[in-house]
């Protein structure tokens, strides 16, 4: 019989891509949104699966609709890939990325535990909870200095899915990922708002790309790649945590320049510094080590940062 | 020049009402929730980067749910005037996360009207009340002194939503209106709301892109209007000496059986119906194919009566006039969404 997988935050980037790969493994996949009758799922209908796809409304502050969610899709794996994913959001919406990571993931457990079902849980951690490593690269036993609201809920949720995994022996994972990107990061993303700012003045806009601080530095990998680490986790003998990264940091400002120049350009001509868009707190340099995922899961990154933006300017293109 | 904040800004009332305040020379600002989906189709038209020169409309992320960021833009935007459109205002998933939609629709209006208090701002606040909270109904035409009688959990929470505007008026001296709108729709309504689910498929179906539209009650009956003139009484009521809650309605009812037969007549395929109840289907008359079937998973838990108001206090005290007919508003959707697939079609090919 089929495997039963339960995805919330299906209608985001990784969602989508996780939705497509357990699609092609034989799965049968649900898919959850906060209101699955208005949401729009154009990353499913990009990826083509939006028809196979079974989606219900759920909202993870909502105990009981994950309850029934759980109860309707009967998954043998769970995969949490919901809740606000946004570091720069989050300062101005501190409440609400709270509630729906740290609280929604204990919302999930708490369901899950009740139903006392043998569901595996992935749970969506973050290399945010790292903060600033000093340029020392994170493994899984770093541990967390969260700089920004949404580090310090992704870092809760990571120990209330360890408390679970020893003091009730769920089967529970997090995965501690490295910024991974794709053509469908929303444009809110910096990748994507560089790759598409970019791929419009190579067209002829004229404009000005406004950034941040550019000086940060970042891992930065491929999302559809990335997803395969998350399945590949709870296919485990015994359930652990895992850095999920390539092992390469850039800065910002080499982002920007291998986009430009891979358009051609000289990205010192079309960028400008604004200052608005500086976060109160900042990580200069996340650096991670992917040793153990590559040694226990058999998973290493193939694509790095240019590859990365090769696909994305790839995609940016063939839309305009 | 007035500012107004909108919540719910890309939806479909947020988006014409957006229209109409900058016509008036309002600044505007809109509060959007986080979405990894695409969200803001209805307001791109109007929407222009903050770099450049004299715009006036901005939009802010925010969430009914995150009482710190209501505050935060209070106290930065200092609005004249609030517009509480933004809510999960699906009624059918309502009953999927009744607890979500208690937040985001009861407890959003009082997060508000708290933090027009706390700022001290001498802001207009306008709430979305709904024709739902009638739901089973005690008399026929409902107006404002009706007796509400929610059906859903959506309607629960609009209920608190409309007695704490109400409190927020009487207890401080707010100037708070519910404006009780009943069904209200454009080429821009979700495609899941029934009307538009008919006029898109239909059109579909036309093209020979779909061939069946399957539908729940056809005997629902409704007081339908068109949401451009409906958003014109919302911006009516902030601008009185008295702040009141008002019925905005049409008057005039139809079955959902009704606006099938109008919308498939529009395009050509005259319906017949045929059976009855699970079993009765709608069939072109010129083909004699089976266009409308009935699926039982489209009725509601518990639906409501015939709903049916009397706008004459807004007609008296505001002036407002209902501009659009009942047929006009079926072939400006029909037309629309007949375009829309018509385009969908020549992109695949």
């Amino acid at each position: 019989m089929a495997k039963r997988a339960l995805i919330s935050g299906i209608s985001g980037q990784d969602g989508a891509y996780l939705a497509k790969l357990l699609l092609e493994k034989g799965y049968q996949v649900f898919g959850t949104a906060r209101d699955a009758q208005m949401a729009s799922f154009q990353n499913l209908e990009t990826l083509g699966i939006r028809q196979r796809v079974t989606l219900l409304s759920m909202a993870l502050n909502d105990f009981r609709s994950v309850l029934q969610s759980l109860s309707r899709a009967k998954p043998d794996e769970v995969y949490n890939l919901a809740g606000q994913s946004s570091v720069g959001l989050s300062f101005d919406q501190p409440v609400e990325t709270l509630e729906s990571i740290t609280l929604g993931t204990l919302n999930l457990l708490e369901a899950i535990r009740f139903l006392q079902q043998p569901i595996r849980l992935y749970s969506a951690g973050s290399s945010e909870c790292f903060g600033d490593t000093g340029g020392a690269p994170a493994d899984e036993s770093t541990p967390f200095r969260p700089r920004s609201p949404y580090a310090v809920a992704k870092s809760a949720a990571h120990w209330e899915v360890a408390i679970y995994r020893e003091a009730y022996n769920l089967f529970a994972c997090t995965g501690i990922l490295f910024n991974h990107e794709s053509p469908l990061r929303p444009v809110r993303f910096v990748t994507r708002k560089i790759i598409a700012a970019a791929c419009r003045i190579a067209a002829g806009s004229g404009e000005k790309l406004q950034l941040g601080n550019i000086s940060i530095a970042r891992d930065w990998g491929l999302a559809s790649e990335y997803v395969d680490a998350m399945w590949r986790m709870l296919q485990q003998a015994a359930p652990g945590d895992y850095v999920i990264a390539t092992g390469e940091t850039n800065t910002l400002e080499a982002f920007i320049a291998k986009t430009f120049a891979q358009l051609s350009l000289d990205w010192q001509e079309h960028v400008s510094s604004d200052p608005s868009l500086l976060r109160p707190s900042e990580i200069m340099v996340s650096r991670g080590n992917p040793d153990k995922a590559v040694r226990d899961l058999g998973w290493r990154a193939e694509n790095h940062m240019r590859d990365v933006i090769r696909i994305m300017i790839d995609a940016e293109q063939g839309k305009m | 020049m007035k500012k107004a904040l909108i919540t719910g800004i890309t939806g479909q009332d947020g988006s014409y009402l957006a229209e109409l305040l900058l016509s008036k020379g309002y600044e505007v600002h809109g509060m959007i929730r986080r979405s990894s989906s695409f969200n803001t189709g209805r307001i791109n038209h109007i929407y222009r980067d903050p770099h450049e020169k004299d715009v006036r409309l901005f939009l802010h992320y925010g969430d009914l749910n995150d009482a710190s960021s209501i505050n935060m833009l209070l106290r930065n935007i200092q609005p004249d005037e609030i517009y509480n459109l933004g809510a999960q205002s699906h009624v059918r998933v309502s009953f999927d996360v009744p607890e979500y939609t208690g937040e985001v629709d009861a407890l959003g209006a009082v997060r508000i009207l708290e933090g027009i208090r706390e700022t001290g701002l001498s802001t207009r606040f306008y709430q979305a009340s709904s024709s739902e909270l009638y739901g089973k109904v005690v008399e026929t035409p409902q107006k404002e002194t009706t007796p509400f009688y929610p059906r859903s959990p959506y309607a629960c929470a609009k209920a608190y939503a409309f007695y704490i505007t109400m409190n927020y008026r009487e207890s401080y001296g707010m100037y708070a209106c519910n404006g009780i709108l009943f069904n209200h729709e454009s080429p821009r309504r979700g495609e899941t709301f029934v009307t538009r689910k008919i006029t898109r498929a239909a059109a579909r179906i036309k093209l020979g892109m779909q061939s069946c539209l399957y539908l729940g009650n056809l005997d629902a009956k409704r007081d339908w209007g068109f949401a451009g003139d409906y958003v014109e009484a919302m911006w009516l009521m902030l601008q009185q000496d008295q702040a009141e809650d008002y019925v905005i309605a049409t008057g005039e009812t139809y079955m959902v059986r009704t606006f099938a037969e109008k919308v498939f007549e529009r395009l050509g395929m005259p319906l017949e119906w045929r059976g009855s109840g699970e079993a009765e289907m709608g069939i072109d008359r010129n083909t004699g194919t089976t266009v409308i079937r009935i699926d039982p998973k489209y009725f509601r838990p518990a639906e409501v009566d015939l709903l049916l108001g009397d706008p004459s206090k807004a007609r008296h005290q505001l002036g407002w006039k209902l501009k659009t007919s009942f047929e006009q508003l079926v072939n400006m959707m029909t037309d629309s969404d007949l375009k829309q697939a018509e385009q969908e079609k020549r992109a695949n090919g």
